[in-house]
């Protein structure tokens, strides 16, 4: 059982329990505050609570924000209970308007297991600034601007009104436009990327691999980067020019709109 | 919308899927194969599983032939949604 994760009980949550939901649980105001004394100094700690009256008792506790706790609320929770909650909690996720949590089946099972980070459980969007933010499995939370969704000219064009996190937190849907987590995290975590290149089957380390990788990424054409000719992309991309000049790495780089030092992690 | 191949029902029921998403990890033209938590990427120039993980033999072999013989639509949706990077101008650059 991790400590990593808190549970607090009630009727859905000890059916949780029951079936091994690999959470500490916590049954008393004692416990509640005893966790919260003790916990999330080091390491972030997932607070899975189904009723915001369960954390009354925390307000008393005086320790605002001293801690990295992460909390997903299961219920609504009224805004100004909710303004309480973000001076206990660095991340709060419950459900309301605009939020998308996954029903809580998926949740249960993305929750419980290994690879619950590189999936999301929630999400927001926000229209006025454009972003969404999508929470994984650790409720570390991923800042993504409309305009990556928009990047491609895809169609049909993303509806930010209509938003949803589906297939077990594997895809985000905005209208009928839907974006793999995989590709989601790929393009704005460089840790996801590392350990993504590092699974590959048939892994290819070269700089060209990784420009032509990056460059079929990011759409752009080999006959598109100023300074540099469509036949000398092709030959680094065929790993035929053995060592690629430093202003050129950099024009590729400035195109493809990464440092050049970067290259090589995608 | 997403490209979802109609599996049969057996598979379907189960929760077995294979689509090809708006917006897919870009780098060799797929389709998706996704089960619960899990997401297998099979390649549509080879009908190879491009990642060691998860395990490509936990997939059934009949659904991963059965989504490879459906091969000439999932290559045509991914060259209609990403006419960037199309399974076979991509073949004969390498």
């Amino acid at each position: 059982m991790t400590m990593e994760m808190l549970l607090l009980h009630d009727g859905i949550t000890d059916v949780w329990a029951d079936e091994g939901f690999p959470a500490a649980s916590l049954r008393s105001d004692e416990e509640v505050r005893d966790a919260y004394e003790r916990l999330g100094r080091r390491r972030p700690v997932v607070w899975i609570v189904p009723d915001d009256s369960q954390l009354v008792a925390l307000a008393e506790s005086g320790r605002l924000l001293e801690s990295n706790h992460r909390l997903l609320l299961l219920d609504e929770t009224p805004s100004v209970r909710k303004d309480l909650l973000h001076l206990l909690f660095r991340v709060v996720v419950a459900p309301g308007k605009g939020v998308s949590l996954l029903p809580p089946d998926e949740l249960r099972e993305v929750l419980a297991s290994d690879e619950r980070v590189d999936l999301f459980v929630a999400g927001v969007v926000d229209p006025a600034a454009e972003v969404a933010m999508l929470y994984r499995g650790n409720l570390a939370p991923v800042v993504v601007p409309f305009a990556w969704f928009r990047r491609r000219d895809p169609s049909p064009k993303p509806s930010f009104r209509d938003f949803q996190i589906t297939d077990y937190g594997q895809s985000v849907r905005f209208g009928k436009y839907e974006a793999s987590t995989d590709a989601i995290l790929y393009a704005h975590d460089a840790d996801y990327r590392r350990r993504a290149k590092a699974r590959r089957l048939q892994q290819d380390d070269s700089i060209g691999a990784c420009i032509h990788r990056l460059r079929l990424a990011k759409g752009v054409a080999r006959d598109d980067v100023p300074g540099v000719s469509e036949k000398q992309i092709a030959r680094i991309e065929r790993g035929e020019i053995g060592k690629v000049r430093a202003k050129t790495l950099a024009a590729i780089a400035a195109r493809l709109g990464v440092e050049a030092a970067e290259i090589s992690s995608y | 919308m997403p490209f979802s191949l109609c599996l049969p029902h057996a598979w379907a029921t189960l929760g077995w899927k294979a689509k090809i998403r708006e917006d897919e990890r870009n780098e060799e033209p797929h389709v998706s194969i996704l089960f619960k938590l899990w997401t297998w990427r099979l390649s549509l120039r080879t009908g190879e599983f491009l990642d060691a993980t998860p395990p490509p033999r936990n997939v059934p072999t009949e659904l991963v032939e059965w989504v490879w013989d459906c091969r000439d639509v999932l290559r045509a949706k991914w060259d209609e949604k990403y006419p960037e990077n199309v399974v076979f101008s991509q073949k004969e650059e390498r």
